[in-house]
């Protein structure tokens, strides 16, 4: 069929209705994408607790780490490790009840509906996105199996799925309690580290000088309020980096944290190359709870921008310190809508997107804004800052834009992740696979070579071996394979590459059948029998052997069903019907001509 | 047309010879498993990355390997030297499979198709989408559970056929047909092993259509002999059994072939993807039809009428 064929039976609506009764084709042979996401049943845990320490974080993790073993269930290892550590669940979880039984059957409700909610937001993101025929599935308690057919973008579909898309607005801490933090932070990391693991953290790369109180020629940030330069904090700190003799390890020894980062407009940069470092060192539990005592996180923006400039040219990612509570979080989101920035505004052609919140939302949204003019907010959406500006008057309308998207695609992606809601519990991707579009071309195309070539081998061979006979086997053969794919058609099974092997497989034994019927009736005309006597013996005989032999092919296929997954499973399938089709098709169709023929013409001789 | 006229073959009185030939064989494919540290398992069963990209210019494994000695992925540096990097298919393909790491960053493999590209660009097709063959990635926690099924899956369907043999015939003809199984089975795993090819899913797929058909190939012989047993009551075990296996030998010889062209044509024309799935079919084809003569036939010899 032509593309404009195609286009013209799309347009009527009549081109899914012929799809719908095809076979439709894997994976493997269409190109596309296969996910297994488990969701994060031990960080929705923590978030369910009404109040966490140390113990339970703990235990929690402890029980992630048992339960990354193959079929161990996660609730069951936590309810040991909370007996063994005499952990009182209703201290954390009172909500669910006050006996351990009552919680524990209500932490785990609790999970089963987050994982069906799971499912019905990330259907909701793929049916907007416009995939054909995307399947979405759940796969025992905490999995959801997700393929996407004839996908391009892979990278687009899998920030779609796994995105929680959980939207926070943070106050920006201000630049005085930003540099003294960072300080704070220098005096521990100094402490505690020798300069050996910090060199070895940034791949013992020298480290570039950081000190030039540069301000970029390509600011496009509106950094027109008042904020100070970085220049300016970065001459308050206590060392003086630019000096030339200095080596990384010196800067390290100096100031850990802060040499890593550079100016970068007006907030601090990080390149790209350090990104690993500095996220090592946040992590660490001095820093984290020095952290927690100030209120305070730092988070970096989702993407590296590109910082140009003589000695610091490269890609930096930023870096900001926030509150550590919200002002407000995704919920409030009523509608998103991916747009490009009108004229006028600082992010006019940019895409962006435009949210709606509702009553709720727009009256905090504007108690916030009004409360801090001259303030900066940060939009963060999964612990990743998009942008943040400043607030340069109250917003009563709860309308705001998000800025700081690659493209118009991945901002519509945003927009349809916001509109679905975020996910109640994080996704981890356990498995995927990716087919791209010319190796499924290619997969079809020999798979379909192969087929067809050794189905006319096979074919040939039936003639000449067996004449006349061999014709009918032959017909019989044709019979057995339409009839496996009008099954398939009608079950809505997959072709995949497994399936083709299937079917091939399904020839051989079909034809083993006729063989097997074939040489007994030789057998009875050499022993002088009439043909219809000897056609007569010849099936009698042969039944039970071909139906002990592909009995036990069944049970092979069904077991292949039952453990198989994916494709494995279309293989099974496919054999499973083959046989069972066969045993039609090459026992009881063959028959049937045989009779007619030899008791129309009454023939004394058979070709066989 | 007959491919071979009436025989008689003593196959019982060559047993002893071909069983020893496959203690031997089997014997040299547990010690390629035993010395490689077991079958080579496929990331399906280990876990890890697979990533297959398509320049347009035959390109030197080489060159890949030293460019990713050092390759930087958000600011963690990875030596990738020592993966594995293979041609796939033709030799403008190149596959490389990497071990699952733990705290992978975030948008490995996207990172990481962008460093295979940055190694040639100019090899790179205009169309990016092409670039990407296929990207695998199984986590630890799947593979181990995989590999859990695949044990599952080949143990279950033997006892099952072992049921239905002991219900249909009689116990000693299940040993015979479960030894047979085993045997192709063994056979396989060693010549993979020997010839360093990867056991995956689909392989376990082809193991389990080989026990269907070497067992189908199997209960033809045994079905002559319990039919001839009935009717050849002054003959001793081993002339029936070898004039049974006689009479099926036609057909056992025309049903092999049949089957061997068909998984030839997709072992030679079938793609890469499905290779060594045909390849596995192709040796136990062979080794099904040898073992049902040679092994099933001699233990139920073996092991007598006395029971019946």
């Amino acid at each position: 069929m032509s593309d404009e064929e195609k286009e013209s039976l799309r347009t009527s609506g009549d081109l899914e209705k012929i799809e719908s009764r095809i076979i439709r084709q894997g994976l493997d042979l269409k190109g596309g994408m296969y996910i297994v996401l488990e969701a994060d049943i031990p960080t929705l845990m923590g978030n369910l607790a009404d109040m966490r320490d140390e113990r339970l974080d703990n235990i929690l993790q402890i029980a992630q780490e048992k339960s990354a073993a193959p079929d161990i269930d996660f609730f069951t290892v936590f309810e040991q490790e909370v007996n063994t550590n005499g952990l009182k669940l209703a201290r954390y979880y009172h909500q669910y009840g006050a006996s351990q039984e009552e919680i524990m059957s209500g932490v785990m409700e609790e999970a089963d509906d987050a994982i069906n909610r799971v499912l019905e937001i990330l259907q909701n993101r793929v049916d907007q996105f416009g995939v054909a025929e995307p399947t979405i599935q759940k796969q025992g308690k905490h999995r959801i199996v997700v393929e996407l057919a004839g996908i391009q973008d892979s990278d687009r579909a899998r920030a779609l799925l796994q995105s929680t898309a959980l939207l926070e607005f943070y106050l920006v801490k201000n630049v005085g309690a930003t540099n003294e933090m960072l300080a704070q932070l220098d005096d521990i990391l100094r402490g505690t580290n020798n300069s050996e693991e910090l060199v070895e953290l940034t791949q013992g790369e020298k480290i570039k000088n950081i000190s030039e109180p540069e301000v970029p020629e390509t600011a496009e940030e509106k950094d027109d309020d008042g904020i100070k330069t970085v220049s300016e904090l970065f001459g308050e700190t206590d060392s003086d980096p630019s000096d030339p003799s200095n080596t990384a390890s010196d800067i390290f020894t100096d100031n850990p944290l802060t040499g890593l980062l550079t100016a970068f407009s007006s907030d601090l940069g990080i390149q790209e190359k350090n990104i690993y470092a500095v996220r090592k060192l946040l992590d660490k539990p001095e820093v984290q709870s020095k952290l927690n005592n100030a209120n305070g996180q730092f988070l970096f923006s989702h993407e590296p921008d590109l910082l140009q400039g003589s000695a610091t040219e490269g890609k930096y990612y930023k870096f900001y310190y926030l509150e550590e509570t919200p002002e407000l979080t995704g919920g409030v989101v009523e509608e998103a809508r991916a747009d490009l920035g009108t004229l006028g505004s600082g992010s006019a052609g940019q895409p962006v997107v435009s949210l709606t919140m509702n009553s709720d939302g727009a009256r905090t949204w504007s108690r916030v804004t009004g409360a801090n003019v001259g303030e900066r907010i940060s939009i963060v959406l999964d612990k990743k800052v998009h942008m943040a500006p400043s607030i340069r008057e109250k917003i009563p309308s709860g309308r705001t834009q998000i800025e700081g998207f690659n493209s118009i695609n991945e901002a519509k992606d945003i927009a349809i992740i916001l509109r679905a809601g975020a996910l109640p519990a994080p996704v981890n991707i356990i498995e995927e696979r990716i087919v791209g579009p010319s190796l499924g071309a290619d997969s079809i195309a020999q798979g379909t070579n192969a087929v067809i070539i050794g189905l006319i081998l096979v074919l040939f061979f039936m003639l000449v071996y067996y004449k006349a006979s061999g014709t009918i086997a032959d017909f019989a053969l044709i019979w057995n394979i339409l009839l496996v794919l009008a099954i398939l058609a009608s079950l809505e099974a997959t072709l995949t590459l497994p399936g083709i092997a299937g079917l091939i497989l399904t020839v051989g034994m079909s034809i083993d059948a006729n063989v097997i019927i074939f040489e007994r009736i030789r057998e009875e005309l050499r022993k002088g029998k009439t043909p219809k006597a000897a056609i007569q013996a010849g099936y009698s005989r042969a039944l039970t052997t071909i139906i002990d032999a592909n009995v036990t092919t069944v049970i092979a296929a069904l077991v292949l069903y039952q453990f198989g997954t994916g494709p494995i499973k279309g293989f099974a399938t496919v054999l499973f019907w083959g046989i069972l089709i066969s045993m039609f098709t090459a026992v009881y169709v063959t028959r049937t001509i045989f009779n007619t023929i030899t008791t129309r013409k009454g023939i004394t001789a058979l070709s066989i | 047309m007959r491919i071979i006229k009436d025989t008689k073959i003593d196959f019982m009185g060559h047993a002893r010879v071909a069983i020893f030939l496959s203690t031997v064989l089997i014997l040299i494919g547990i010690g390629s498993m035993v010395t490689k540290g077991g079958p080579k398992l496929s990331i399906d069963f280990n876990g890890g990355t697979l990533v297959a990209v398509n320049y347009t210019k035959a390109i030197d494994i080489n060159e890949v390997r030293s460019a990713l000695s050092t390759v930087m992925i958000e600011g963690q540096s990875f030596d990738f030297s020592q993966a594995e990097i293979k041609h796939f298919g033709d030799e403008s393909n190149v596959a490389v499979r990497l071990p699952s790491m733990e705290n992978e960053p975030e948008k490995f493999s996207r990172n990481f198709v962008d460093q295979m590209a940055s190694i040639f660009p100019e090899f790179v097709p205009d169309d990016k989408t092409e670039f990407i063959l296929s990207i695998e990635k199984v986590g630890p926690k799947i593979g181990a559970e995989l590999s859990g099924d695949a044990i599952m899956a080949i143990f279950s369907a033997l006892a099952l056929i072992l049921l239905y043999i002991s219900v249909r015939f009689e116990w000693r003809y299940a040993v015979g047909a479960i030894a047979a199984l085993t045997h192709d089975v063994l056979f396989t795993l060693g010549i993979f092993s020997i010839l360093d090819y990867e056991v995956s899913l689909a392989v376990i797929a082809a193991f389990l259509t080989i026990v269907g058909y070497s067992l189908n190939d199997t209960i033809v012989i045994f079905d002559r002999v319990r039919e001839n047993i009935k009717t050849m009551k002054k003959l001793s075990l081993d002339k029936i059994i070898n004039k049974s296996i006689n009479q099926s030998l036609n057909r056992t010889i025309v049903t092999s072939l049949t089957t061997f062209l068909v998984v030839l044509v997709l072992f030679l024309a079938g793609g890469e993807v499905i290779h060594t799935f045909a390849f596995a079919m192709i040796v136990g084809v062979l080794v099904g039809t040898y073992s049902s003569i040679f092994v099933a036939s001699p233990i139920v010899l073996k092991m007598g009428t006395s029971e019946s």
